[in-house]
């Protein structure tokens, strides 16, 4: 048995070890919000089935599909996709909104020019890589809480005109929403904490 | 349970009187009742684990309701002082001799870092899955159950390894891979019921592992791992019963090894018969079901006089075997009629196995006692 003493120095060091690591974590996330790169994407309209599940809204993105032949490093002869980190280089398009250049399976060669952008994403295991197909890694963005009961508004305007998800990039690539756009105006706007 | 130890204290009283038992016997006695009085569960415990399985319920669905009434850092900093307050009040009542309620407020405790988690997850938009997000909470959960010794932790922790094994080995439609972390979740957690002198949470455990493994059955459709699950199974039950004192100071499942040997064995024959019953040429689902059937009169004769669980858990095999059977091998040879007289015969030939075996095991026992 535990002496008496002990046990309660444990817990409290339990306690804090425990918040610690969460605090860590909304810190981790804050920062990437106050000094990531940020880049304003598009928002695909939804399967309705899939759009609302709760209070939040299922988002797919332009570069929530990527062609096989943007990829720059397929192995010759490779059939079906690793399970493995993908690097998708971002430009700013005319119209404001960022998109897919290039990608890479595992890391970049070489860094970002100032006027690009790394996202880091997942792709699963066994996609199809032949050049004219293409497929779909995640970013840990495509999920967009919102209040309780707005979601089916903006869903419906959704599939009417354009949104956008402007999102803050850490220089490792990890992605982080940062705030809900219709159009122009900034509908949520994410405080730091 | 309480009041089987004060029922105990008079009846050593009464004997010490009577003189049937000395005194240094008596207090023996009377220590042993006390020290063993402390693992047993009383109704008040139960109360106080689930008023804080309540509690807990409520903290998390508090959180994913995203209620935007309160601040979000203040909904956080509410939470992260439920966790510290949980795990040192419960700290402090434990040591104050109030243990089920001081077990209660840690489960409270993990609970609400549980909550956090998701509240996190929330604020920033987290999308990575929520399985990633159990396997956090496990990891706390199991940390806690380490630094405080805590059965009721190990428990749940155990708890939230299934619950990610059940999200993921179901999640057909996910692009998820195959839950293969559960291997090294149940080597860990075994591990730690140890420290935490845990049974419930090993006898989960290996209950868990046999349905990971028919998953991972399910996922493979492959004999590769029923074969050995049986194999297995078979030496454990060997080693269970022919050397079950050695065996159980190593495993301290109570002598309850051989129930778990037991059942995976038969799992693992079922999954050989599934895969072999679509054969054209029976012979092997045959092979399996004969060695089933004889694995459960060998394990009612070598395990059954001590163990009615296993027992019960052999007749489910056997009524599982007999339906298996009938299904595979004579369902096209009859028609409806034949399908209730078939039926009928066997729940006979089933109802008549359990009455014959259930006598043969209570006689000799009733007759140690008068002899």
């Amino acid at each position: 048995m535990m002496t008496g003493k002990r046990l309660i120095i444990s817990a409290a060091v339990l306690a804090l070890v425990q918040i610690g690591f969460l605090s860590w974590i909304i810190a981790r996330r804050a920062e990437i919000l106050r000094d990531g790169k940020q880049v304003l994407l598009r928002v695909e309209p939804i399967d309705p089935r899939d759009l609302l599940r709760g209070d939040y809204i299922m988002l797919s993105y332009d570069i929530s599909r990527i062609p096989v032949k943007l990829i720059a490093n397929v192995p010759a002869g490779k059939l079906a996709s690793d399970d493995t980190p993908i690097v998708v280089r971002l430009k700013q398009g005319a119209d404001g909104y960022w998109g897919a250049t290039t990608a890479w399976f595992g890391q970049a060669p070489a860094p970002a020019a100032s006027n690009e952008a790394d996202i880091v994403g997942h792709v699963s295991e066994g996609w199809d890589l032949s050049a004219a197909t293409t497929i779909a890694p995640d970013y840990g963005i495509e999920r967009f809480y919102l209040p309780e009961g707005e979601g089916i508004a903006i869903q419906n305007d959704m599939r009417v005109r354009p949104f956008g998800i402007r999102v803050a990039i850490a220089a490792d690539g990890t992605a982080q929403i940062k705030a809900l756009m219709d159009g122009d105006k900034t509908l949520f706007e994410e405080p730091l904490y | 349970m309480a009041s089987y130890s004060s029922r105990v204290g008079a009846d050593i009283a009464r004997w010490l009187q009577a003189g049937l038992i000395d005194a240094s016997t008596a207090d023996a006695l009377r220590r042993d009742v006390e020290a063993n009085k402390r693992n047993s569960l009383s109704f008040g415990s139960i109360l106080a684990m689930m008023a804080a399985l309540l509690f807990g319920a409520a903290v998390l669905i508090f959180v994913a309701a995203n209620w935007e009434a309160i601040p979000r850092l203040s909904r956080v900093a509410a939470l992260f002082a439920i966790i510290f307050a949980g795990y040192v009040g419960g700290a402090v009542l434990k040591t104050r001799d109030h243990s089920a309620i001081g077990e209660a407020l840690w489960i409270v405790a993990a609970a609400a870092f549980g909550g956090s988690i998701a509240l996190i997850g929330q604020m920033y938009h987290l999308s990575g899955d929520e399985t990633s997000a159990l396997v956090t909470w496990g990891a706390g959960t199991a940390l806690a159950a380490v630094a405080l010794r805590s059965n009721p932790l190990t428990v749940a922790s155990v708890g939230i390894a299934d619950a990610w094994l059940f999200l993921r080995g179901f999640d057909y439609f996910g692009r998820a891979e195959f839950p293969h972390l559960f291997d090294v979740m149940a080597i860990v957690l075994f591990a730690i019921s140890f420290w935490t002198r845990s049974r419930a949470a090993r006898h989960l455990v290996i209950l868990s592992i046999i349905f990971y493994l028919m998953l991972l059955f399910t996922e493979y459709e492959t004999l590769q791992v029923a074969v050995p699950l049986v194999v297995v199974s078979a030496l454990l039950f060997a080693a269970a019963i022919f050397a079950a004192g050695f065996v159980d100071r190593i495993v301290q499942l109570g002598g309850r090894l051989p129930l778990h040997a037991l059942i995976g064995f038969l799992t693992g024959l079922v999954m050989i018969q599934f895969e072999l019953a679509g054969e054209s040429n029976n012979s092997g689902f045959a092979i399996a079901s004969a060695v089933a059937l004889a694995g459960i009169v060998a394990a009612i004769v070598l395990g059954g006089r001590e163990s009615r669980g296993l027992r019960w858990v052999a007749y489910a095999g056997f009524a599982f075997e007999l339906a298996i059977i009938y299904v595979v091998m004579l369902q096209s040879m009859l028609d409806t009629a034949g399908f209730f007289l078939a039926a009928a015969v066997l729940l006979g030939l089933l109802a008549l196995v359990i009455l014959r075996v259930e006598k043969r095991m209570r006689a000799p026992s009733v007759e140690g006692a008068t002899a």
